[in-house]
């Protein structure tokens, strides 16, 4: 989807949600479709209701974020939407399907075909270079060798890193560790990135090159890009914020 | 995805270092301990494996190769006469108290044979030739005994001697010696006879004291040690008499082993008649099972095994523990159980053969050592190599599999935690 087809597409639908659970069936047009989601932790004989009846839809090609303070279940309800955590109860549709009803595997394929993960942590492979570790995630997909090779230099060139692609982890810089991880999460190019505070760990200047980079992959990618965060920079880049607190989405 | 098992493995070198020290040393154990069941169970019987008869014949009370009854010289002819066969060859079994030039006894074994003779004497020798035992009072020793004997340096020739009679050493056979029985002397049929029946001389002298208690003198009379050969008396020809211990016999060519072996059975009385195959499996599995040798051995290459797996898996379980966040990554990126699981086996079976491959060499170094300065053989045979080589595998991949639980378990929701 180019640049210009994702706006008009945009524009055309933003008037429909004004409230977010305003359709609970499968929406083509929505990436992400959650509905009357609970979660509840149970600590031996204690139970802490983390999400409460939460209700949220993101649609296809939007930026959309996700705020609130500190213990409000963001990543809680990242986790769910993702297929990570099962929620107590509740549906999650992505991409038009329900994926509260996939089995643990069939799961694993989804999240393999169309999401990619951007993490507060980075989690990148410590031992293997910036491109090898790009190249895994082309591998779990099934493009190997010098395709898969060629294919995260081509990303790493993307991030601004073709120069760094052969330096371990630990001789990258946080930003720069951060922008691996972002070419990991588009190898293969998956229609959802879901992240998880990518900028917490980053000093501002390099906050805000993942921003830009963030940015850059969201407007002309055309992908739906959800995004957990504390950074009001990001506010710049978003189509649209869901606030979060005490496990309830706060109306707007 | 292969290069995930290898570079973390290789991350943490000295890490990486001692667990292949803990893998080295249980593999080790393991060879060691079945080489040298191996290489013992080979010695026992080695000395009939080197001869070339068809059959032997034993007294019928034989229980194995060195626990036996003599039977009459006088069955040689017997032997010979009977049709069928082709040659027969006295061996005669002695035991012997050899003084050392240290002047210190050991037991020996002492062979006798006929040295123009084709069915016993198949070993090699190291040094010397087979012909110098025809001169009496010689023999030819196996190696690796040298020093049990107090044959110092090993190549020392004269100064042991047996009841009194000097023994010069003419030679040293290669790889003959039993594990499980006191050094051997090769000697002719004459001069192993000789030492066989050379008799300390011993008397007791009692008188009765004073108050009526008996006391009694034991005094034993050697022949002096270095006395010349020239001044003893040449060794006697074995007579019809003298007591023998085996007849090896040659078939005439297609002859029928079963038949020849019940028509000699009956010519000779008192006698068991067996393929050289069948006394030497008799001898190895009398030797496994009478001194529990199997059992021991086998024991310590079960707990080389344990150690082995136990180590593999504290430093499998340890490595997957530290990179659980990865692992966790990988579940959250799609990918399936099966990847993980190769990773992890991956990773064992790197471990299993860089373990492997210089435990192989340490063991076969080891070997070449013992079988030099000791006489003890460790076997390692290449099926033994290929055994335990599925073992070490077994052992790294089977303790795999406790960490591959751990990361089944991981809950792919721990990526997002900080
Ligand atoms: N495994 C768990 N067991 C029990 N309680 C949990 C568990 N995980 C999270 N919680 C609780 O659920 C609430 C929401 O946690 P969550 O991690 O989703 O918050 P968050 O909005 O991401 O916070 P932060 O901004 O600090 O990351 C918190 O109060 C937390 O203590
Ligand atoms: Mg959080």
């Amino acid at each position: 989807m180019t640049a210009i087809g994702f706006n008009r597409f945009f524009h055309k639908t933003a008037a429909l949600d004004s409230t977010p659970s305003q359709a609970l069936t499968p929406v083509k047009e929505a990436a992400i479709v959650a509905t009357h989601i609970n979660m509840l932790y149970r600590n031996g004989s204690e139970e802490f209701k983390a999400l409460q009846d939460v209700n949220l839809r993101v649609k296809a090609g939007e930026v959309h974020l996700l705020m609130g303070p500190s213990g409000s279940g963001k990543t809680t309800l990242l986790s769910i939407l993702a297929g990570l955590l099962t929620p107590t109860a509740g549906q999650v549709c992505l991409l038009g399907e329900e994926i509260t009803k996939f089995s643990r595997s069939r799961l694993a394929a989804f999240r393999l075909q169309s999401l990619g993960f951007i993490f507060q942590g980075f989690n990148l492979f410590p031992a293997l270079t910036a491109c090898e570790n790009v190249e895994v995630a082309f591998h779990l997909k099934g493009i190997q060798g010098p395709q898969a090779r060629h294919q995260s230099i081509e990303l790493l060139t993307q991030v601004g890193l073709a120069d760094r692609a052969h330096h371990r982890p630990q001789d990258l810089s946080g930003g720069q560790k951060q922008r691996v991880a972002i070419a990991r999460a588009l190898a293969g190019d998956p229609q959802i990135i879901m992240a998880d505070e990518p900028t917490a760990a980053l000093d501002s200047h390099n906050g805000y090159a993942v921003i830009e980079l963030l940015r850059e992959l969201a407007k002309t990618g055309g992908r739906t890009v959800l995004i957990v965060t504390h950074d009001p920079r990001i506010l710049d880049i978003a189509d649209r914020v869901t606030d979060l607190e005490d496990g309830k989405i706060v109306p707007h | 995805m292969a290069s995930i098992a290898r570079k973390n493995l290789f991350e943490d070198i000295p890490r990486f270092l001692v667990a292949q020290a803990g893998i080295m040393f249980a593999v080790s154990l393991v060879t060691i301990q079945l080489g040298i069941l191996k290489g013992f169970s080979r010695s026992t019987a080695i000395v009939i494996d080197y001869a070339s008869a068809d059959l032997w014949v034993a007294s019928k009370e034989m229980v194995s190769f060195e626990l036996t009854s003599p039977i009459p010289a006088d069955y040689i002819n017997q032997a010979t006469q009977t049709p069928g066969v082709d040659r027969a060859e006295i061996l005669l079994l002695r035991a012997g108290r050899w003084r050392g030039p240290d002047g210190k006894l050991s037991p020996t074994r002492i062979f006798g044979f006929n040295p123009d003779g084709q069915l016993f004497a198949g070993w090699k020798l190291r040094d010397g030739e087979l012909n110098a035992i025809k001169q009496p009072y010689s023999a030819i020793v196996a190696n690796g005994v040298q020093k049990s004997l107090g044959l110092d340096p090993p190549d020392e020739r004269t100064g042991g001697s047996i009841g009194g009679l000097p023994v010069t050493i003419v030679g040293t056979a290669e790889d003959v010696q039993s594990n499980a029985s006191s050094p051997f002397l090769f000697a002719s049929l004459e001069t192993a006879n000789a030492y066989g029946s050379a008799e300390v001389n011993s008397s007791i002298n009692c008188t009765r004291n004073a108050g009526g208690d008996l006391n009694c003198v034991n005094s034993f009379k050697n022949r002096p040690i270095g006395e010349k050969v020239g001044e003893l008396p040449t060794p006697k020809p074995l007579s019809v008499g003298d007591p023998i211990t085996y007849i090896l016999i040659r078939a005439k060519p297609g002859e029928d082993l079963p038949t020849l072996k019940q028509r000699l059975t009956q010519a000779l009385p008192e006698t068991q008649v067996l393929t050289q195959t069948e006394l030497a499996a008799l001898t190895r599995n009398y030797w496994e099972a009478r001194t529990g040798v199997g059992f021991i051995l086998g024991l310590g290459a079960t707990v080389g095994f344990i150690v082995g797996m136990v180590v593999v898996g504290q430093i499998l379980y340890a490595s997957v523990a530290d990179h659980l966040r990865e692992f966790g990554t990988l579940k959250a990126m799609g990918a399936p159980n099966s990847v993980i699981y190769r990773i992890i086996i991956e990773q064992s079976l790197w471990m299993a053969i860089l373990g492997y491959v210089p435990s192989m060499g340490i063991c076969l170094a080891l070997g070449q050592w013992t079988q030099v300065t000791r006489g003890i053989m460790i076997l390692i045979e290449p099926s033994t190599g290929i055994a335990v080589l599925v073992l070490t595998i077994v052992m790294c991949v089977g303790s795999a599999l406790f960490a591959v639980q751990k990361v089944t378990r991981v809950d792919p929701a721990i990526v997002f935690k900080a």
